[in-house]
């Protein structure tokens, strides 16, 4: 049977961000595949070796456009760290506030990229509707519906009001109605299982040998999250699920993400009823005594990494960030041997890889 | 059965669609609403309240403003609008406590010219 | 002298040329409003499929170097040949086609044919997307063709003709064939929706993983006539479909044929559109499991069942 390399990138339909993955196939079976990435490399970890602390949060915050709230969170947290500062409880619920609405806004996105890669476009419309929910709750919270500037070294930039609050609650009611109606998709209908069953599968060795963290390596049964098992921000204060699943495939994916969206509405909305007074932020010293710290989160896609080093000037030193997409860009290979090459759209959408992220 | 749901859910959908109004607002023909504390464009409310400390540059993360600086009769404070990012840093950091991101949109023009605004500009005339 | 005339008529106007492109914009407008709404969407306004098409018929053409140029060209325009030709044998609404015994035969003979110039296509423009794409449509071609013609033979072999005219005249005085069959009258409809290459069997395009498939490579006026072809075939297969299955233009009161049967077409588009919504796309080789372990035997069933009970 005649090999034929087939070109998935840097453009291709199934990709939202520039990869490059050469792909050989045999009849429609994938023999071997070449994984390239650094297409959206900005060099973003010098640029910050030559802005002060302040530009940072900015600059940090377009390392990705979908998790861009948690990227400023990691790298306040730890500069605050550094400071030795004590954030204000208001400040701290409020990050975690908006932590957790741009958890569903980015599973809600992954749901549609996923369904239309498997034909299912109706899905996709569905859910980036309904995410819409979540854009606006956000833009009126902080005045940007992806960049959303809500961290400052200290604290937060933003407040909320029990009017807002109220009315918050009210959408997120509709929207738990929405996400229903999507896990009951997922659990019966027949040709998206059909489709997501069994493809891509990552045992919990694999997993493990590969450190795939966040949702990939839930639903490979690693019971992992940084939010249960190191809190930051208010997760301690939190009543929530960690959702697992053992078959590993794309489908396992797609309960864990659908799951962690209904876990994370709970916890916006205790978050919202238990708001604390007081006030937004504390004053941070411009110039951050020298020293070493590192910042870990929970993003959408799993632990992020923040290292910061200082050398007692306005401007860090060294900040090198990990992001959760690379171990599951290096577990892609396995998860692409002698499959379909029709479920390779499925793949690459299961793991919700983000380019961005990874490359910096 | 699993099609009787979905066909009940798609139906469900269509009485909605068909109920409501189109979103999209045909800005710039129809005025864009904007919310309350919307980012917008970068203003000065109170020119002469204006140091010229520079702060506002320094922490700009987009680099969009630049101080001439001379002396403290003599200064400019030049705002880049295509290169600001409109996250509202040097309204944060203005100890006077003049610059307002206002909720105003900045229009796209064919004229780069027009992108960059003199702030304030302070030629040590001292009645000005 | 009016013979010519107006057997032009019928070739270039009604029902000929101008009235099939005018049914392909129409049901592919309503067929977009349709999956659109039921998404959540607006939808696009009346004349976006002629905008598409005077928009493609304007762009520029242009072809890898690796593409067989020549067959590049004649393969959309045979295409578009093939299933205007069989469109002179469907009738619609009381105009009645000039028909032979067999004619069902040479029409699902014509509609096979743009079939093999998309593989064709596939093929010979030089990309891979489209080979993959090629590929698949062929296999795609084996998995629904059988079923499909088991199933529309049953309508012939319970008339006792092979001419469409004449299966749609007998409708006329006894029960509507879906009636009757209404198990074939499903397996055609699954095979058509595999012969219009819709969701959920538009595997030979998926969009997210192979382009465009075969016509990956082609744009301008090429593109243009496939465009044409393929939406004039939907309007083709439904208007067989409800020749053979609903009756044609009969309903049994007195009403204008040309409504009842636009009425008919339409409830068939409507019903593809909603299939189209419903479902996600199949794999290549989870279609050719359904075509050959599901759709082929029940085709078998459903012709056992007309050749024993049916026929006297």
């Amino acid at each position: 049977m005649s090999r034929i390399t087939i070109p998935i990138g840097p453009q291709h339909p199934a990709l939202k961000e520039p990869l490059s993955l050469l792909l050989t196939a045999e009849g429609e079976r994938i023999v071997e595949s070449t994984l390239r990435i650094g297409y959206a490399h900005r060099g973003l970890e010098r640029i910050f070796q030559n802005r002060n602390y302040v530009q940072n949060i900015h600059i940090v915050e377009r390392v990705c456009g979908i998790c861009s709230h948690v990227h400023t969170t990691a790298y306040c947290q730890g500069v605050e760290a550094l400071l030795g500062l004590q954030v204000p409880p208001r400040a701290l619920y409020l990050r975690t506030l908006l932590c957790e609405l741009e958890r569903i806004h980015s599973h809600l996105l992954w749901l549609g990229v996923l369904a239309e890669h498997i034909g299912f476009t109706t899905v996709f419309m569905y859910t980036w509707r309904d995410r819409e929910i979540v854009l606006d709750i956000m833009e009126e919270l902080s005045g940007g519906r992806v960049a959303h500037a809500v961290n400052a070294i200290g604290g937060v930039r933003i407040d909320i009001d029990s009017e807002h609050i109220d009315s918050i609650l009210a959408r997120l009611d509709d929207l738990e109605r929405q996400i229903d109606t999507f896990l009951g998709v997922v659990l019966h209908e027949h040709t998206f299982q059909v489709r997501t069953h069994a493809i891509g599968r990552l045992t919990a060795e694999q997993a493990r040998r590969y450190c795939v963290v966040g949702p990939v390596a839930r639903a490979s049964g690693i019971d992992v999250d940084l939010r249960r098992d190191e809190p930051y921000a208010v997760y301690d204060q939190l009543d929530f699920r960690v959702i697992v699943a053992h078959e590993g495939d794309v489908w396992a994916r797609t309960m864990v993400r659908t799951m962690e969206s209904v876990e994370s509405l709970q916890m916006c909305r205790q978050l919202l009823r238990n708001l604390p007074d007081g006030p937004l932020a504390v004053r941070a010293p411009r110039h951050v005594p020298a020293g070493e710290v590192i910042s870990r989160c929970e993003a959408p896609r799993g632990e992020l990494v923040y290292y910061i080093r200082s050398d007692g000037s306005d401007r860090p030193a060294r900040v090198k960030v990990r992001t959760p997409t690379l171990p599951s860009l290096a577990a892609l290979a396995e998860q692409l041997q002698d499959i379909n090459t029709a479920d390779v759209p499925a793949v690459l959408a299961g793991v919700d890889l983000c380019i961005a992220c990874a490359d910096r | 059965m699993s099609l009787l749901r979905s066909l009940a859910h798609l139906l469900a959908e269509l009485g909605r669609t068909l109920r409501a109004e189109r979103v999209t607002v045909q800005f710039p023909f129809a005025p864009a609403e904007l919310p309350n504390d919307f980012r917008g464009r970068v203003t000065i409310i109170e020119e002469a309240s204006c140091k010229g400390c520079g702060l506002c540059a320094r922490d700009c993360p987009a680099l969009a403003l630049e101080l001439e600086r001379h002396d403290r009769e003599h200064f400019r404070l030049i705002h880049y609008r295509d290169r600001c990012a409109y996250c509202g840093q040097c309204a944060d950091i203005c100890p006077s406590h003049i610059i307002v991101l206002a909720s105003e949109l900045v229009s796209p023009t064919h004229d780069k010219d027009t992108l960059t605004q003199v702030l304030v500009e302070r030629t040590g005339d001292s009645t000005s | 002298m009016t013979d010519c005339l107006s057997a032009l008529f019928s070739l270039l106007i009604f029902p000929g040329f101008a009235f099939l492109l005018l049914c392909a914009l129409a049901f592919q407008w309503i067929d977009r409003l349709v999956v659109a709404r039921l998404q959540g969407r607006v939808g696009p306004p009346w004349y976006q499929p002629l905008a598409d098409l005077i928009k493609l018929l304007a762009k520029e053409d242009v072809l890898p170097t690796e593409a067989h140029e020549l067959a590049c060209a004649a393969l959309p325009m045979v295409s578009l040949a093939a299933v205007l030709t069989a469109a002179l044998y469907i009738p619609v609404g009381k105009h009645s086609a000039p028909s032979f015994e067999g004619d069902l035969i040479v029409v699902l003979f014509l509609l096979s044919i743009p079939a093999l110039a998309y593989f064709l296509a596939g093929w010979l423009s030089g990309s891979v997307f489209s080979v993959v794409g090629g590929n698949r449509s062929l296999l795609q071609y084996f998995s629904y063709e059988v079923p499909f013609l088991m199933a529309l033979s049953g309508p012939a072999i319970l008339s006792g003709s092979w001419s469409i005219a004449q299966i749609t005249a007998q409708q006329s005085h006894a029960p509507w064939i879906v009636l009757v069959q209404p198990l074939g009258f499903f397996l055609a409809l699954t095979g058509l929706i595999g012969k219009l290459k819709r969701s959920p069997f538009d595997i030979p395009k998926a969009k997210s993983e192979i382009g465009a498939g075969p016509l990956t490579e082609f744009s301008g006026r090429k593109l243009a006539l496939w465009q044409l072809s393929l939406h004039i075939k939907t309007a083709v297969g439904i208007f067989l479909l409800v020749d053979v299955f609903l009756g044609g233009a009969s309903i049994g009161l007195p009403a204008p044929a040309i409504l009842v049967f636009g009425i008919k077409a339409l409830l068939v588009l409507l019903v593809l559109s909603l299939v189209d919504v419903l479902y996600a796309r199949l794999r290549i080789d989870q279609l050719v499991n359904l075509g050959w372990r599901v759709l082929a035997p029940l085709a078998l069933v459903q012709v056992l069942v007309v050749i024993l009970i049916g026929v006297g």
